[in-house]
C-alpha cells in the first residue's frame, strides 16, 4: 500500500526518493558536504570510520545520502552498499593534486562495478576555495570521463563545502538527470 | 609530501631524542598545568570558575566543607552497595558541588576564531566541548550537575577502598597501585574510575607495565629509526596519519593550536609519534583510521610511551585483527555481534535482515548493512560514538573485563535504537512500508542514539546493573568461543563463495555445478552452526539456575 501511495505521490507531485552514495578518498570533504547540505553548518569533521547517513530534501526529492569512510582499507566495508544507488557523488580534493591519480583509479574501480552500471555520476571538485585548487574543467579533462563512460551520465562541478558553493547545483543536476532513469 | 617528510627529517637522531624526552611527561597533568594553568590566569578572578578543569573533583575536594559532608558516608555500605548512589542522592542534594554556571556565559557564534580568547566554560574537564549537534549546553549542565556529584561520591568510595587495602596515594594524589582483582573491585570499576586516576588504573588493569618491562627501550628505538623508514607501505601510512592528525578531536582544547602559539600542539606531536611508531612496530596493522581516536584518548590520560603500549594491547588482546589491513577481525566481531543480536534482540534482528538471510548463516559472511555502523563502534572502542564520559566508563570496564564489554554495550545501544524505531513506528502508524525507508530509519537511529547517551547510566543500567538479564551471561569466554566459530565459518563461506560465485547457498546448489560434491555444500552449511546455537541456548537454560545459585550465595 505504501508503495502505491508513493507512486501516486510521484505522479501528482513528482515526489521522489533516491539513494545517493557519496564516495571519495579520505579527507576529500564528504562529511563536511553532507552536513553543510543537511544542517547548513560546518561541522568540524573527524575521519569517518563507519558512515553517516542523512536525508536531505530538495525540491520534491528526498535524498538519502550515504557518506562512507574514505581510507582505502575501509572500502571493503561498504562495497555491498552499491545496490539500488541512484546517484554517485564522487568527491575530490581539488588541491590535492598528488592524489588525483589515486582518486581517478578509485573512481574508475567503483564505476566499473556491475551494480553501478546505471548510476548517475556527479563529481564534486571540492575545496575550490583553496589556493592551487584545480579548476573543475581541468579535473574533468584529467578524469577523461568523456572517453571512458558509455552508460552513465556524468558531470563535474566545482564546490566549496564551507560556503556551500556548488552543492545545490550538484543536487539540481542529479534531480534533473534522474527523471528519465527513475525506474519506480 | 615534502612537508610530511620534513617533519620526520627535522628530527635528526638527537632531535628525535629531544623531542621525545620533552614529550614524555604525562600528558594530562602537565597539560592541565600548561593549558589550564594559563587559562586560569587569564580568567578574571571575579568570574566564578564556571568551567570544570580536568581534575575538578580533586580540586573540589580541597574544599574542606565538601570533604566533611562526604565524611558522613557509611563506609560499610559497600558490601551491598549496588544502590548506594541512589540512596545518597537525596541526602547530598544540597551539595554545591557543581559550580553554578554564571548566566553571563554565553555561547559565542559558530566557527570561533582561533585568535579570540576561548570561553573555557564551554569545555569539559578533558578539554572536550560540552555542546555539540546532539547535546545543548543546558542539557550538559543539567546532567553534569548530577553526575559530578556521583563522581565525587564514587571517588570517596575508591579512597576508602584503597585505604582499606593499605594502598597509599602518591604525592600527586594518584594511587601507585590498585587492589588486586576482586568482585568488589569489578563493581567499583563498573561504576566508574575517578577521572584523574584513570590512566594509572587502565595501565594496571591492562597489565601495561608487564608489557613495557618485556619491551624496555623498544619505543625509543622505534622513534629513533623512524627516519630510516622510507618504503612505500610506511610512507603511505605516514601520509594518512598526517592527514588525520588535525582531524583528531579538533574540538578538544588540547589538540588545538593555542592563540599566540606557533608551534604545533604537543598532543598532536605526541599523537604523530605514537601512530608512526605503531605503524612501524606492527606492519600487519600499520595505520587504520580510528587508531587516531584510540591513541588520542589514551594520550589524555597516559604518557606517550604508555599510550603506545596500550595501543599495542588494545589492538592485539582486546580487539585482535580488528585494525588489520584486511579488517578480518572487525568482520569477525560483527559476525559475533550479529549472532548476539539474533539471540538477545530477536525483534531487532527481524528489522535488519530478511527471513531468508536469517535462515542460513550466510549473514556471517555477507554481513548485514548495519555492521557498517557497528564496525566503527568496535574499531574506535566507542570514542566519538558516544559522549566522552560514557566512553570513559566503557573503557574502564574494557580494560578490566576485556572485550565482551564492547558487545554488551553494543547490544544495549541497539536495544535503545530498537525501542526508538518501534516508538516512531507507532506514531507513524506503519507509514514506513518500503525497505529503503525502514533501513534509513534504523540507520539514523543507530547513528544518532549513541550520540545522545550523555549519561553513562542509561546504558549501564540496561546491561550491567540489571540483574536477571540474559545478556549478563554473555561473558568473555562466550565471546571468544563465538569469535572462533565465526572465524572458521566465514572461512568456509568464503571458500564457498569463491567457487560458487554470489549464488545463495541452497541445498540444490550442487545441481548447478556437478564438479562440486555435496560434501562441499554440506560443509558450507556446516552443522557446527547448530552446535553454537546449542551452546547459547544452554547458557539461557542455565540462566535461572545461575540466578538461584547467586541468590543462595547472597544469603
Amino acid at each position: 500500500m505504501g508503495n502505491s501511495i508513493s507512486k501516486v505521490m510521484v505522479k501528482m507531485f513528482g515526489y521522489r526518493e533516491m539513494k545517493i552514495l557519496m564516495l571519495g578518498l579520505d579527507n576529500a570533504g564528504k562529511t563536511t558536504i553532507l552536513y553543510k547540505l543537511k544542517l547548513n553548518k560546518i561541522k568540524t569533521s573527524a575521519p569517518t570510520v563507519g558512515f553517516n547517513v542523512e536525508t536531505v530534501s530538495f525540491r520534491n526529492v528526498k535524498f538519502n545520502m550515504w557518506d562512507v569512510g574514505g581510507q582505502d582499507r575501509l572500502r571493503p566495508l561498504w562495497r555491498h552498499y552499491f545496490p539500488a544507488t541512484t546517484a554517485l557523488i564522487f568527491v575530490l580534493d581539488s588541491q590535492d593534486t598528488e592524489r588525483l591519480n589515486e582518486a581517478k583509479e578509485e573512481l574508475y574501480s567503483i564505476i566499473s562495478d556491475k551494480e553501478m552500471e546505471d548510476v548517475v555520476l556527479l563529481v564534486l571538485a571540492n575545496k575550490q576555495d583553496l589556493k592551487g585548487a584545480m579548476s573543475p574543467q581541468k579535473i574533468s579533462d584529467f578524469l577523461e570521463l568523456k572517453d571512458h563512460l558509455n552508460n552513465q551520465l556524468w558531470c563535474v562541478i566545482g564546490s566549496n563545502a564551507l560556503t556551500g558553493q556548488g552543492l545545490v547545483e550538484g543536487l539540481s543536476w542529479i534531480t534533473n538527470n534522474t527523471n528519465a532513469k527513475d525506474k519506480k | 609530501m615534502d612537508d610530511i617528510i620534513s617533519v620526520g627529517r627535522s628530527n635528526g637522531k638527537n632531535g628525535v631524542r629531544m623531542v621525545y624526552l620533552s614529550s614524555k611527561s604525562p600528558s594530562v597533568p602537565n597539560l592541565n598545568e600548561a593549558f589550564y594553568g594559563d587559562f586560569r590566569r587569564r580568567i578574571s578572578p571575579e568570574r566564578p570558575q564556571s568551567h570544570l578543569s580536568p581534575t575538578p573533583l580533586a580540586e573540589e575536594q580541597t574544599n574542606a566543607s565538601l570533604i566533611d559532608l562526604y565524611g558522613d558516608d557509611e563506609n560499610g555500605k559497600d558490601e551491598n552497595e549496588p544502590d548506594d548512589a541512589e540512596q545518597e542522592d537525596g541526602r547530598n542534594s544540597e551539595l554545591p558541588v557543581s559550580p553554578t554556571l554564571s548566566p553571563s556565559v554565553t555561547t559565542p557564534a559558530q566557527g570561533s576564531n582561533e585568535e579570540a580568547p576561548k570561553d573555557f566554560s564551554q569545555y569539559d574537564r578533558y578539554g572536550f566541548k560540552k555542546q555539540n549537534a546532539h547535546i545543548t549546553q543546558e542539557q550538559y549542565h543539567e546532567w553534569w550537575d548530577e553526575y559530578s556529584r556521583y563522581c565525587i561520591r564514587r571517588k570517596r568510595k575508591w579512597q576508602d577502598l584503597l585505604a582499606k587495602s593499605g594502598l597509599a596515594l602518591s604525592d600527586n594524589d594518584i594511587p601507585d597501585r590498585f587492589p588486586p582483582r576482586s568482585e568488589k573491585l569489578k563493581r567499583y570499576v563498573r561504576k566508574g574510575i575517578p577521572a584523574e586516576w584513570r590512566g594509572q588504573a587502565w595501565w594496571q588493569f591492562a597489565r601495561g607495565q608487564e608489557k613495557l618491562n618485556r619491551n624496555k627501550g623498544v619505543y625509543d628505538k622505534l622513534l629513533a629509526s623512524l627516519n630510516d623508514r622510507n618504503d612505500k607501505v610506511f610512507s603511505r601510512d605516514l601520509e594518512v596519519i598526517e592527514r588525520d592528525l588535525h582531524r583528531t578531536f579538533p574540538e578538544n582544547i588540547h589538540f588545538q593550536k593555542q592563540p599566540n602559539d606557533n608551534e604545533e600542539p604537543l598532543m598532536i606531536q605526541s599523537l604523530r609519534r605514537v601512530l608512526l611508531a605503531f605503524s612501524d612496530y606492527n606492519p600487519k596493522i600499520g595505520y587504520c583510521q580510528s587508531m587516531n581516536f584510540l591513541a588520542g584518548l589514551l594520550l589524555l590520560f597516559l604518557d606517550e610511551e604508555k599510550t603506545f603500549w596500550m595501543l599495542v594491547i588494545i589492538t592485539s588482546r582486546y580487539l585482535p585483527g580488528v585494525h588489520n589491513i584486511n579488517l578480518e577481525g572487525v568482520n569477525i566481531d560483527q559476525g559475533v555481534l550479529m549472532l548476539c543480536v539474533k539471540e538477545y534482540l530477536p525483534d531487532f534482528w527481524q528489522r535488519i535482515v530478511t527471513k531468508e538471510q536469517s535462515r542460513n548463516y550466510e549473514f556471517l559472511y555477507k554481513l548485514p548493512p548495519i555492521t557498517l555502523c557497528t564496525a566503527s563502534w568496535f574499531m574506535s572502542c566507542f570514542v566519538g560514538i558516544v559522549p566522552i564520559e560514557t566512553t570513559l566508563r566503557i573503557w574502564d570496564c574494557l580494560f578490566y573485563e576485556e572485550s565482551h564489554v564492547l558487545f554488551k554495550m553494543s547490544l544495549s545501544i541497539l536495544k535503545i535504537c530498537d525501542q526508538e524505531v518501534a516508538a516512531a513506528r507507532r506514531v507513524m502508524r506503519n507509514r514506513v512500508t518500503n525497505k529503503d525507508d525502514s533501513d534509513i530509519e534504523i540507520f539514523q537511529a543507530i547513528q544518532s542514539v549513541p550520540k545522545k547517551l550523555l549519561d553513562p547510566q542509561t546504558i549501564f543500567e540496561r546491561v550491567i546493573f540489571k540483574r536477571r538479564l540474559s545478556l549478563n551471561n554473555l561473558n568473555q569466554e562466550e565471546i571468544d568461543r563465538c569469535r572462533r566459530y565465526v572465524s572458521s565459518q566465514r572461512l568456509k563461506l568464503k571458500n564457498y563463495a569463491d567457487i560458487m560465485g554470489d549464488k545463495p547457498i541452497t541445498k540444490d546448489s550442487t545441481k548447478r555445478d556437478i564438479s562440486i560434491g555435496p560434501d562441499f555444500v554440506e560443509n558450507a552449511l556446516s552443522s557446527e552452526v547448530y552446535g553454537f546455537r546449542r551452546s547459547l541456548t544452554t547458557a539461557h537454560w542455565n540462566n535461572s539456575i545461575k540466578e538461584k545459585v547467586r541468590q543462595i550465595r547472597r544469603k
